[in-house]
């Protein structure tokens, strides 16, 4: 459930791939009680799996680079519909066309990856019938506090790659500045001798960059209502106390601007 | 219809059904594609899938039927607290097929089998079957296009639907206490069928308590109730309108029971979690009026396919090349990372004048190899090289373009190998290649009319050739051979990217760019080094020629010899030469010694020509950029990659770079202004002669042989100049530097001084006669 006596240590700031399970398991089951929508993707005929959300949302879709001047769908299906083979026989039980064009589908995967002993977030977008977003259709939809912050922030660089799992293309944050914003939070929690769940934190750092959102009741017991950050000391703790952000700033681990944002979204959070 | 015609206004409006909107994961894509490719092959026949849909979404999403890539594993598990929707996928092998599939006839069989199970009571055991799907596709794995049409079978009564009474939430309806009771009712019936999600169930209230069940048990749990209650987990979000799981479970209450119940109740559950916090309270809640249904009338019409985006009825195309075709997903890719630069690092960087610049590779050495593969990391798709050698088995260790394979049988030529090896390592570029000589100053082609026939072609080519690129790259390995496409290019005012290779050093510059041609015919000659920009006065090329003053001489008051020239006054590789090329009886110089280098030369060497080409490009003036020094290093640079030197000169043996400027020489053997007037006015007559005479012709022109009778005591100077340097070991003057900083510095530029005033004397002699 917890990090593991590893990742409490002062180097800690490293996760060994059974500590990433077990902080998976008790992610996936805090999931389930607040009906959050993760799963766990095991990979047929492999030990292997990975930690899956999907999340739907209206939006901006340029559609026009979406279908990238190949011939439009509607021009070829013409062609289909006019054999006449099928009509609409006459259905007057449907209210409403199907809306559905400006829906995005986010698919947020949690891998761990071996060679930087962190966890790994894979994403894409698509639209509803399955073709991805380039990734600036992707920024478009991330709030442009987070935008900047990519930008700037530690945790910046987003490559585009094949899925290691499924091998499909994705894009993924790459882990190469994971452990240095996760050290801080690791040594704080140490520091004060609390516990914490790497996987919560570190979510709650990187996911909203792409629109995913981490629910501070991830840290709360199930059933009671939401506690100020500062008594959760019970619990797993998904932030340090404002005093740790302070000593986070000094050290310079994070870059202040990203930092406020993030204060800001767990604020929204709260509301 | 049964007797309903007492009821209000509002009952004369028929239910209407939110229709499924069809939603494929990208996975799903993927996934069919494998299928197709190692299972299904050309087989078509039906395969059973899975698709899921789901009660919770908040407002203003679509009613969805969900297919992700899990979708062919028909018996895998559904997502939590989702109901699974079984299919029939009908992968069709042509477009032909797909098209003329008759769509009617699977329609109706479809909604036959439902008909089958609903008179049979298997849905009662099996609700799901009430919700299955067929999906028609075919999958153009060329152009990664594919084709599908959705069909959600729905059987319909062919007088609608009465609605009683306008939907209400439950919110309206129940009582809190009422709605905690159901949800808890609900939560246990879960867990008793052991699943997270139930389709269909029946409700019985009272203001105390909510009891649910499940359909099967209909006749116990209502025991002739004439009013009833049923739920359907209903994927809609519309206040108005439930979704189309509800229709075929109403056609099975119309047939089963529709004798026996006057009214229906529908509750068309929606359960939601936001933040954590679950609610039902939107669900609503629909009064009916059922009509009757005979179960052995056969079965009713049916409708279900899927209209395509514009609203008509059709299939759908979705394109997936840029996901699936590995060339476009190397072209995206290989464009990201690029892209990552500019994010973060360098975000003024203009990556797309970097990538949309055409370049000409003269030569495909091991210069040329190294140029090209740095030019595709920078996203460079316009690449053509010119080279007349072929491939020798000396060649692929250093050249990383070749393979041993390569040099059978003679040999391949380079410029074809070249492209067919960067086609491979990345399919997005464009690539030409020139098998083709290069005629150089100093070798005949007057042997005989073929040959100067021939040669007049390949001057014609060349010409071809850099008018239709942007940036020329002169990676030969004879200093003769760079000499026609340095007038060509200067002629042209195209930039021109130089590298040259010593032992272990070598010389990466930039070739002065001249002022475009139409402000040249105001008067002066801006070619003209000799001419401050200031007075521009017009010097004609007579007086330039006739002239003994070094270039430079005339300075700009209050600037330094080398500092701040601008691009229009740089010097060309051969300004800094005192002899005409051509001629390989005399000393070579440094950069002609370049069959023996060091093998990490030409990478190094390569590399940084097209870091320059780059830096350059993205400064403001492009080739007209003020040419940065060494002494720049610390100062703010003028473009978002840095300094936009003229020269890199690098020395291996001491891994150190200078970064030398120097002017253009009214002399100068290749950029000239007599030269690039001769060039221009008499075009290939002038350039035969070039060709066919010795090298006093061009040292005659341009006023070297003059020159030369007044070298020698300027040498004797420059012998003294060094050697009134502190501390430079005459033995090796180029690879020994002072300690202190500023007294290297001022070395280099007095070397740099030298090397322009001097040129090939000073390098070679100094290098083996000292």
């Amino acid at each position: 459930m917890m990090s593991g006596e590893r990742a409490e240590g002062a180097e800690g700031c490293f996760l060994d791939e059974e500590t990433f399970r077990r902080c998976c398991d008790h992610f996936l089951q805090r999931s389930q009680a607040l009906h959050d929508g993760w799963s766990w993707e095991q990979v047929k005929g492999t030990e292997e799996g990975y930690m899956k959300k999907t999340v739907l949302g209206t939006g901006r879709v340029n559609i026009s680079t979406a279908q990238d001047g190949h011939p439009r769908a509607g021009e070829v299906m013409d062609a289909v519909g006019d054999q006449g083979q099928v009509d609409d026989l006459g259905d007057e039980d449907t209210p409403v066309p199907a809306e559905g064009s400006s829906v995005i589908r986010f698919e947020y995967h949690v891998l761990y990856s071996c060679s930087y002993q962190t966890p790994v977030l894979y994403f894409r977008a698509s639209t509803l019938d399955g073709r991805p977003l380039s990734l600036e259709d992707v920024w478009d939809q991330v709030h442009p506090n987070y935008r900047q912050r990519l930008l700037q922030g530690p945790w910046d660089t987003i490559t585009q790659q094949e899925h290691p799992l499924i091998g499909q293309p994705f894009f993924f944050l790459h882990p190469c500045r994971t452990a240095d914003f996760m050290r801080p939070l690791l040594q704080v929690a140490h520091a004060e001798n609390r516990k914490l769940n790497y996987i919560v934190s570190w979510l709650s750092v990187v996911g909203p960059v792409v629109g995913l959102d981490v629910p501070l009741t991830y840290c709360e017991p199930l059933g009671s209502p939401a506690l100020p950050l500062w008594h959760l000391t019970d619990h797993c703790l998904t932030l340090p106390p404002a005093g740790a952000w302070q000593t986070l700033h000094s050290k310079g681990c994070l870059n202040p601007t990203a930092f406020d944002h993030h204060l800001i979204s767990f604020s929204f959070t709260w509301m | 219809m049964a007797a309903g015609h007492t009821e209000k206004d509002s009952a004369n409006q028929k239910l209407q059904f939110a229709p499924f909107c069809s939603a494929l994961e990208a996975g799903f894509w993927h996934q069919l594609t494998q299928k197709k490719l190692n299972d299904y092959r050309l087989d078509e026949s039906p395969k059973s899938i899975k698709g899921y849909y789901y009660n919770g979404d908040p407002a203003g999403l679509p009613t969805r039927l969900t297919l992700e890539f899990s979708a062919f594993d028909a018996t895998g598990p559904t997502p939590a607290r989702c109901c699974p929707a079984l299919g029939t996928l009908y992968n069709m092998n042509t477009f032909e097929a797909f098209k003329s599939c008759d769509k009617k006839a699977l329609l109706e069989k479809e909604a036959n089998e439902i008909w089958e199970a609903v008179r049979s009571e298997k849905v009662l055991e099996d609700p799901s079957l009430l919700s299955k799907f067929l999906l028609l596709t075919f999958a153009d794995l060329k152009k990664y296009h594919f084709y599908y049409w959705f069909c959600f079978p729905a059987l319909c009564f062919t007088e609608g639907i009465q609605v009683v009474e306008q939907p209400v939430t439950l919110e309206e309806k129940f009582s809190p206490k009422q709605i905690a009771a159901l949800q808890v009712s609900y939560d246990a019936l879960c867990s008793d069928i052991g699943t997270t999600a139930i389709p269909y169930f029946l409700v019985k209230y009272t203001e105390e308590a909510v009891l649910v069940s499940p359909l099967k048990d209909w006749d116990t749990f209502f025991q002739g109730q004439k009013k009833v209650t049923v739920a359907v987990y209903d994927p809609c979000t519309l206040s108005q309108h439930p979704g189309w799981p509800l229709r075929n479970l109403l056609v099975l209450i119309a047939t089963k029971w529709g004798s026996a119940v006057d009214a229906v109740e529908v509750l068309c559950f929606r359960d939601q979690t936001l933040q954590g916090k679950r609610s039902i309270l939107h669900s609503i809640m629909l009064q009916i009026r059922l009509p009757e249904l005979s179960q052995t009338a056969g079965c009713p019409k049916s409708v279900g396919w899927e209209k395509n985006q514009k609203g008509a009825m059709g299939p759908r195309m979705v394109n997936l090349s840029e996901c699936m075709d590995p060339k476009r997903l190397a072209e995206s890719s290989v464009d990201l990372n690029l892209k990552l630069m500019r994010w973060r690092l360098v975000p003024s960087l203009d990556l797309d004048k970097v990538v949309s610049t055409r370049c000409l590779l003269l030569g495909a050495g091991t210069l040329g190899c190294n140029v090209a593969r740095t030019l595709m990391g920078w996203g460079v798709r316009h690449i053509t090289f010119v080279d007349n050698a072929k491939i020798s088995y000396s060649n692929p260790v250093r050249q990383p373009l070749y393979e041993f394979e390569d040099c059978l049988s003679g040999g391949k030529p380079k410029a074809l190998a070249a492209v067919d090896r960067l086609k491979k390592i990345f399919p997005g570029v464009v690539a030409e290649g020139h098998n083709m000589s290069i005629p150089m100053p100093g070798h005949p082609v007057n042997f005989s009319g073929a040959t100067m026939e021939q040669a007049r072609r390949d001057v014609e080519q060349l010409e071809s050739l850099i008018s239709a690129h942007d940036v020329v790259f002169l990676l030969m390995d004879t200093r003769e051979s760079r000499w026609l496409p340095t007038v060509i290019a200067a002629s042209q005012r195209k930039l021109v990217v130089n590298a040259a290779l010593g032992f272990d050093t070598f010389v990466v510059m930039r070739h002065g760019l001249k002022k475009p041609k139409h402000t040249e015919s105001g008067g002066s000659t801006p070619s003209s080094a000799s001419s401050t920009p200031a007075s521009g006065s017009a010097s004609d090329s007579a007086s330039a020629s006739s002239s003994s003053t070094p270039a430079g001489s005339a300075l700009v008051p209050g600037s330094s010899l080398f500092s701040n020239i601008p691009g229009h006054r740089l010097g060309c590789y051969f300004c800094n030469d005192v002899v005409a090329p051509g001629d390989s009886t005399r000393d070579r110089t440094l950069d002609q010694q370049c069959t023996v280098s060091r093998p990490g030369l030409a990478m190094i060497a390569g590399a940084l020509a097209v870091e320059l080409m780059v830096s350059i490009l993205q400064h403001p003036e492009g080739g007209y950029a003020i040419a940065s020094s060494s002494d720049d290093r610390m100062n703010e640079p003028p473009t978002s990659l840095g300094l936009a030197p003229h020269q890199i000169r690098g020395f291996l043996s001491r891994f150190d770079n200078v970064l030398p400027a120097s002017l253009a020489f009214d002399k100068c053997t290749a950029c000239s202004p007599i030269v690039l007037e001769n060039y221009e006015r008499d075009g290939f007559q002038f350039l035969s002669k070039v060709f066919n005479s010795s090298h006093s012709f061009l040292e005659d022109l341009t006023g070297l042989t003059l020159l030369h009778q007044e070298t020698q005591a300027a040498e004797c100077q420059a012998r003294n100049y060094l050697t009134i340097r502190p501390q430079p070991n005459l033995a090796n003057p180029v690879g020994y530097w002072p300690r202190e900083c500023i007294e290297k510095y001022k070395y280099i530029s007095a070397l740099v001084q030298l090397v322009r005033l001097y040129g090939s004397l000073v390098f070679p002699r100094g290098v083996s006669a000292l």
